[in-house]
């Protein structure tokens, strides 16, 4: 019978081998200007995405950063996308949300006195309010012909026109006239988005208070069905592993390859989290059934039978989760190909660590506090 | 309990069919059942923006000290800013509260972004200033000057409506709350011959010239308007009073071509995820895999139907959800197997194996399974948009991936095992030796076999 919990340091070391680089990667994020580390996408850091066709030509990636510096947009992305037909992908600050006039809030600053110099002060040609017919207080209804008041009526045309739709007000719309002077029309908008850095703000705070919350209603229904606050524990263990290992990796990838996360990306993270649990629970279990029916054996034999026996199922549901999500990796959409990828990666790092990790850490744990009440035990004798 | 199992089966398969390719109306719901593109009450696949191309804007409402956001004045921007939506004509546009302080726009299709924003944008704060005399230049499209103090706002207004002069022409009637009647009183007293300016977000609208004391907070701006001049100026005035500033946080837009794309590729790369695990499930567990290709098929189904029925807005995000789903439907079944196949080598009888199979199993199907339920959960509560949409597809997909399992897979495995011709070692994946039809032979297998 193979003894995966007699190797268990072996597989602590392996554990480490992969997370350490991660780990430095991830580390370095904060302090390299985001040129080492995670990648984060406008999700994250608030910007415009703008993807666009040209009728005439496709302009080289360097081309378009030469019309973007021109526009004092330094630090900006172009990229030419792949396929028959090719766009121009633009990735920048944020210029392209809308800035609503500030309506003129009354600080009551100014006395009545204003200068009046003017002669001509009220032209008569001008609408007039007076009180509603009714009331007797004055009879004389006066009138006064005025021209049209109602300046902003909002009435406008869908589409405007034929074809595409492009920006008119705002630095976006600057941007998109320097681009078509010197590439020719824009023929379609594929995408635009604008991040503010109030969204942005909120999504990463929002990640990391769902990925602690997350943990916390694992732990609590882990400790109500195991009635055991270890095993709730080392899941969350397990869990923080296979979160480091997809986080290296994505840093380590964005650092040599410029892959970034996103909003979904958060999305994957809590996925994993929830694979990791489900396979850790499922070996669990089996130790819980086991303990009960072979009373007496020792615990590290007890956890290495019943992860043989759960073995085979926590391969096949890795194997069958696996095969799907390759499908979607090859043919689905490039939106969600890191989605996608992080998926990949974490379920498979959540296999491991519920076989590997998990269960091992929960032999050392168990034989750590034995050998702690032995000792306890063996010093009040003593005595 | 027996008997009526397999009938529900069947009467559940059958109607999430019928939801899934018939067009019917939807229950509850008043709107008719009308052709796709309009408002309608059909029970239909619902895409989100992601996949059907158009445009999603997000708004922060601003309070001030004395004016602070809450749920009463929220829900009044958003009516204002869905009635000016609704103006522009476009099909099923969805405006609504998020949170406690966000407007979310979304309008599926082709739109321009320039007019959509003009529209919310300009639905600003509506403010009477009072003009002092001798102020040059004051009339419609002028930018007020800001050093004017307002008089009251628009939310002073209680009704606007068109109306005539007595003679016959075309005016605009309002009538002012209290507090706005007795300010109006006192200042339009003291000033006749002056203007005073009707503003929306800083721009004068109007700037009529007080012809009489306006006590009564009933009063009538005259003038020689058109009739539609008379309309937008009412609307203004209705609907122009935003009772808050709103402030543009998020704005993107997908052209349709695109959604249609994601959509092509999702369904695509699930379809050939699920037909992966199909073969796979058949090449190793035979039979019972064969079986839990039948389940996997009707779960699908019912699923499917039930995104129709609620209705879930499926997203890009969503249908990875689903695609997951059945990886973890998969699961619930593969847990059942190795379990049964471990119970036949235990010596157990074909039966009693595929009853221990699915008894001993189901503690780790729950287990597992409610830890999901309870992430998806705190997902749905505190995550945004996306994340939602997520959350909810998994949380119908892990409740309803352990109903087919317990009903569906175990009802047909145990009509199978009835059948004479299934009663084969290689069916299940075992040895012959391990393969015990009828009766138990001896306890000493088991024995043997533990630990």
């Amino acid at each position: 019978m193979f003894d995966i919990i007699g190797k268990r340091r072996w597989f602590y070391v392996f554990s480490a081998l992969i997370m350490i680089p991660g780990l430095i990667f991830l580390l370095m994020t904060p302090f390299s200007g985001g040129q080492v580390g995670l990648q984060f996408s406008i999700d994250f850091t608030g910007g415009t995405v703008w993807e666009v066709h040209f009728r005439d030509q496709t302009p080289t990636p360097a081309q378009v950063r030469q019309v973007l510096a021109e526009q004092e947009l330094d630090g900006s992305v172009a990229l030419t996308t792949s396929g028959d037909r090719q766009y121009v992908l633009i990735r920048t600050e944020q210029i392209g949300l809308a800035d609503f006039p500030e309506p003129t809030a009354s600080p009551a600053a100014s006395p009545g006195g204003s200068p009046a110099a003017s002669p001509g002060s009220s032209p008569a040609a001008s609408p007039a309010v007076s009180p509603d017919q009714s009331p007797a207080t004055s009879p004389g209804a006066s009138p006064s012909v005025s021209p049209s008041p109602a300046g902003a009526s909002p009435e406008p045309s869908p589409g405007s026109g034929s074809g595409v739709v492009l920006p008119t007000e705002g630095r976006l719309a600057e941007l998109a006239e320097a681009l078509q002077a010197r590439f020719g029309p824009i023929d379609e908008v594929r995408q635009e988005a604008n991040i503010g850095p109030i969204i942005s703000a909120e999504l990463a705070q929002q990640a990391l208070v769902l990925i602690v919350l997350g943990s916390i209603g694992i732990l609590g229904w882990m400790t109500f069905r195991f009635r055991d606050a270890r095993m709730g524990a080392v899941a969350i263990v397990a869990l923080l592993h296979d979160v480091i290992v997809v986080l290296g990796i994505f840093a380590i990838l964005g650092t040599l390859m410029g892959l970034q996360i996103d909003a979904l990306f958060v999305t994957a993270m809590l996925t994993v989290i929830g694979f990791s649990v489900h396979d850790t629970i499922v070996v669990f279990d089996r130790v819980r059934e086991n303990r009960v029916r072979h009373a007496g054996e020792p615990f590290a034999a007890i956890v290495n039978h019943s992860l043989l026996q759960t073995l085979g199922r926590s391969l096949n549901t890795s194997i069958t989760t696996v095969l799907v999500l390759l499908a979607l990796l090859l043919f689905g959409s490039d939106a969600t190909r890191a989605f996608i990828f992080a998926m990949v990666i974490g379920i498979i790092s959540g296999t491991y660590s519920s076989i590997f990790n998990a269960s091992a850490l929960l032999v050392t744990w168990h034989e750590w506090s034995e050998k702690r009440r032995q000792r306890e035990f063996a010093s009040v004798h003593s005595r | 309990m027996r008997r009526i199992l397999p009938i529900l089966i069947v009467a559940i398969g059958l109607a999430s069919l019928a939801v899934n390719v018939l067009t019917l109306p939807r229950p509850f719901s008043e709107d008719p059942c009308a052709p796709p593109g309009v408002t309608t009450g059909c029970i239909e696949t619902r895409l989100g923006l992601d996949l059907q191309g158009g445009l999603r804007g997000e708004y922060q409402a601003v309070g001030t000290a004395d004016r602070p956001v809450n749920r009463e004045n929220l829900a009044d921007v958003r009516t204002i800013i869905e009635n000016r939506i609704n103006q522009y004509g476009v099909a099923e546009p969805i405006v609504q509260t998020q949170g406690s302080d966000r407007i979310v726009v979304e309008i599926p299709g082709v739109a321009n972004p320039q007019d959509v924003r003009d529209l919310i944008g300009s639905t600003g704060l509506l403010q009477f200033v009072p003009i002092p005399a001798g102020t040059p230049g004051i009339g419609t499209g002028v930018r007020i000057p800001p050093e004017l103090p307002e008089l009251f706002r628009g939310d002073d207004l209680e009704v606007a409506r068109p109306g005539f002069d007595p003679q016959g022409r075309r005016a605009v009637e309002f009538e002012l709350t209290a507090a706005g009647a007795q300010a109006f009183a006192t200042y339009t007293s003291q000033n006749v011959g002056n203007q005073f300016a009707i503003v929306l977000d800083g721009e004068v609208i109007s700037a009529p010239v007080i012809q009489n004391p306006i006590t009564g907070g009933r009063g009538i701006i005259t003038g020689s308007f058109t009739s539609a001049e008379v309309t937008n100026l009412v609307t203004v005035l209705r609907f122009g009073a935003l009772p808050l500033e709103i402030e543009e946080v998020s704005f993107s837009q997908i052209s349709a071509t695109l959604g249609l794309d994601f959509l092509r590729q999702s369904v695509l790369a699930g379809g050939i995820g699920i037909i992966l695990v199909l073969i796979f499930m058949i090449i190793h567990y035979r039979l019972p895999g064969l079986i839990a290709c039948l389940a996997l098929i009707f779960y699908a189904m019912v699923v499917f139907a039930i995104f129709r029925l609620v209705p879930v807005t499926l997203t890009l995000a969503g249908v990875a959800a689903f695609v997951l789903s059945v990886g973890m439907a998969v699961d619930a079944n593969i847990l059942i197997f190795e379990r049964t196949k471990e119970e036949l080598r235990s010596g157990k009888t074909l039966f009693t194996a595929i009853e221990a199979g699915f008894n001993r199993a189901w503690n780790s199907i729950f287990d597992s399974n409610v830890s999901s339920i309870i992430t998806a959960a705190i997902l749905f509560y505190f995550g945004s948009a996306v994340i939602r949409g997520f959350a909810l597809v998994l949380i119908i997909g892990v409740l309803m991936s352990m109903f087919t399992a317990i009903t569906l897979s175990r009802e047909l495995l145990r009509w199978v095992v009835r059948q004479r011709w299934a009663r084969r070692a290689w069916l299940f994946g075992v040895n012959d030796d391990e393969f015990t039809m009828a009766t138990p032979r001896t306890r000493t297998r088991e024995v043997n076999a533990g630990v």
